[in-house]
């Protein structure tokens, strides 16, 4: 058992949290609190449930972008929904669902598969989509002009944690009863280390970087976005 | 225009003092407006906004770069946010070490002055960031440090004491309407009355006061369109401009004060409608900043724009229009302060279709627009009096970069008259057509209904 282990498995996990849910709470306080005018932007939807529709559509098809970028649309939009699937997945990293899978009427080798299918293409279609992105932020000059270190340390801690995470996938076995065993333990406050295994560590001390961040950098713009497409099509 | 002596505080030099009400004024946006908050906090730096933004896009250079500029505010605030957020901009290479100092203060002047406030980024931005509110923040501080440039000044000083950006004592004001009677009544052969300061008038109309002088067609399309409607209308010498800086300065105690003399006047004639004319700022603060925001929810008039009743009562056959007297090619400008942030883009259209015989869009169009390159009160600017560091006269960059869009776009229309609702796309237009030679007549939208109107008795 390594100090390591137990920094990034006992101590590091509740520390996480509580940063994160402080640090949301504070923001979306200060927003709420935030004067708002009228700044209506035409053409807005006419009524407040239209509104809200337009946003979700938006939110999840990213049609800004669409009209006005569509290359990027296509990196970033592909980026984001495979990056949402991965975080689904990783639900099978920290417990099973055999109800499920029986209701569905999959054996576990039908889930593995499935798992291993869909799980490892979103892997290798997330690095590939970030690996664009940060291309395109070197080399696209009217985006490398704008861009500081803080653009290039959110992709690149997201980058690192892709690259760990599909090192776990692909490369030598890594055994997910063995982290379902961790995590249980740690949610019921009684967590032993974290499981030994050195890219399992990496990759879950950056990703508890990352959450911890998300309160503090353009990582914001995941519940920014509805305050402020809500700002521009408040009637 | 009358002019005033240079305003006492312009040109003043930037010290201590100043930059310490700088750093002030950013760090207060902590507090701000929740538009400003988000604002700080959400740009991903995705470049999309570069490339829809037409001086952007016509001079891609990073200063330009929407989010670019919006960095000369968000940078110095974030020195000040979060431990992280100092570590990265300390660390950054064009990181905020030395931003807070005169020399980009100076820079400020530049480059708040080089965004027309059009709102198109926010149209293309994923998360709808308007940069336009990011570019009137510094024009405010800029103005609180007497930054602003020169002519913006002097028309605000010229309006507190007038009334009127354009310097009008009644006397004049008075001229201009026995004159433009004259001209109706030639035109039509019928006497068509411009009532002033009538009270108990059903109507008061309001416009830029630049259109007497430079565009009185369109004034006298107006009157004649009020004139054949029936409509009890009347002018008003106190409010006869509607126009109003403030947006522009960042001076919101003129914005109100400029908007309190449009109230006044409708309290004071007993008026129920304030009708608004073909200027897009002045509708949107009117309506939409001004107007019931200021002055209560239960103001005893309704505030609208001329085109929505023209509109209706040409849609409902109200009059007589014959669109051969308008034989040439029309295209519409859709200016941005009636598209964007209006959304009064159909009613002009329906009346240019039933007044000329060949009408063309331009595209794109409607909310999706390329600014004339005239908006946030650049049309007004033409030398770069008061902005130190501005290397070509205002005028200048009006011509090759703010107009290079819409330039190309009249151009791809082969229209010969440009149909443009607002005084400051009309003056920046007109300009842009005649320093590129193109055959292209610029004007209103009530200018091509004045030649189409067949009148009773007249012609
Ligand atoms: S408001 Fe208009 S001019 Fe200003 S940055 Fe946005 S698109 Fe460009
Ligand atoms: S489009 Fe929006 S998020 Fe992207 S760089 Fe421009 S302001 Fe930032």
């Amino acid at each position: 058992m390594s100090a390591a282990q137990v920094f990034i498995g006992v101590i590091l996990p509740y520390v996480t949290v509580v940063v994160f849910v402080v640090g949301i709470v504070y923001r979306i306080k200060k927003w709420n609190k935030a004067p708002a005018g009228k700044m209506t932007l035409f053409s807005a939807p006419a009524t407040p449930s239209e509104k809200w529709k337009q946003i979700l559509k938006e939110v999840l098809v990213f049609k800004q972008l669409f009209d006005g970028n569509k290359s990027l649309w296509a990196g970033t939009w592909i980026f984001h929904a495979a990056l949402l699937l991965i975080i689904v997945g990783h639900s099978r990293v920290v417990t099973d669902f055999p109800l499920l899978w029986a209701a569905l009427g999959m054996s576990n080798a039908n889930v593995d598969t499935m798992s291993n299918v869909v799980g490892g293409a979103a892997g290798v279609i997330v690095l590939a989509m970030g690996i664009y992105l940060l291309v395109r932020r070197l080399l696209v000059t009217r985006v490398a002009e704008i861009s500081d270190t803080e653009d290039y340390v959110c992709l690149g801690l997201i980058l690192a944690i892709v690259i760990s995470g599909d090192i776990l996938r692909f490369g030598p076995h890594f055994d997910l009863n063995v982290s379902r065993e961790y995590f249980a333990g740690l949610l019921t406050f009684q967590g032993g280390p974290a499981p030994s295994n050195p890219w399992f560590l990496i990759h879950f001390f950056l990703g508890q970087i990352l959450i911890m961040y998300v309160p503090f950098s353009k990582f914001l713009h995941i519940p920014g976005i509805f305050y402020s497409k809500s700002l521009i099509y408040q009637r | 225009m009358n002019t005033i002596s240079k305003n006492s505080t312009q040109g003043h030099e930037i010290g201590q003092a100043e930059m310490d009400k700088v750093v002030a004024a950013v760090r207060a946006i902590k507090d701000g407006p929740r538009s400003l908050q988000l604002y700080m906090d959400l740009c991903a730096k995705c470049g999309t906004c570069a490339t829809q933004c037409h001086v952007s896009e016509a001079d891609p250079e990073r200063r330009t770069n929407p989010a670019g500029r919006s960095d000369l505010i968000r940078k110095m605030f974030n020195e000040d946010g979060s431990v992280i957020r100092k570590i990265a901009s300390a660390l950054s290479s064009k990181g905020s070490a030395g931003l807070i100092d005169k020399k980009t203060v100076e820079e400020w002047a530049r480059d708040f002055y080089e965004c027309s406030g059009c709102r198109r980024c926010a149209k293309f931005c994923p998360f709808g960031i308007d940069n336009s509110v990011i570019t009137r923040k510094g024009r405010a501080i800029l103005h609180s440090l007497g930054l602003t440039p020169t002519r913006l000044v002097d028309t605000q000083e010229v309006s507190n004491k007038f009334g009127n950006d354009e310097g009008f004592n009644r006397a004049a004001f008075m001229d201009v309407i026995n004159f433009l009677e004259e001209e109706l009544e030639e035109e039509h052969g019928v006497p068509i009355k411009i009532p002033v300061d009538k009270e108990g008038a059903e109507v008061l109309y309001c416009g830029a006061s630049a259109d007497f002088q430079n565009s009185p067609d369109t004034v006298m399309g107006y009157a004649a369109f009020f004139h054949a409607a029936g409509i009890d209308w009347t002018m008003s010498y106190e409010a006869c401009d509607a126009a109003n800086m403030g947006l522009f300065t960042g001076d919101d105690p003129h914005m109100k004060a400029k908007n309190k003399v449009l109230h006044d006047a409708c309290m004071k004639l007993g008026v129920k409608k304030l009708v608004i004319g073909e200027c897009g700022h002045a509708y949107r603060i009117a309506k939409f900043i001004g107007g019931s925001n200021y002055w209560g929810k239960d103001i005893p008039y309704q505030i609208t724009n001329i085109f929505y009743l023209a509109a209706d009562l040409v849609k409902k056959g109200a009059f007589k229009l014959d669109p051969s007297r308008n034989p040439i090619p029309v295209t519409y400008h859709d200016p941005c302060n009636f598209a964007r942030s209006t959304g009064l883009t159909e009613e002009p259209r329906e009346l240019i279709r039933a007044c000329v015989s060949d009408f063309r869009e331009m595209t794109p169009n409607r909310d999706a627009n390329w600014c004339c390159g005239g908006g946030g009160g650049l049309a007004n600017l033409d030398s770069a009096e008061g902005v130190k560091k501005r290397e070509t006269s205002f005028q200048e960059y009006r011509m090759n970069i703010g107009g290079k869009k819409k330039l190309e776009q009249i151009r791809a229309t082969g229209a010969g008259y440009v149909a443009a609702p607002c005084a400051n796309c009309k003056r920046h237009i007109d300009q842009l057509m005649e320093y590129h030679k193109m055959d292209v007549k610029v004007g209103g939208v009530f200018d091509l209904l004045n030649r189409a109107l067949v009148l009773k008795n007249g012609n």
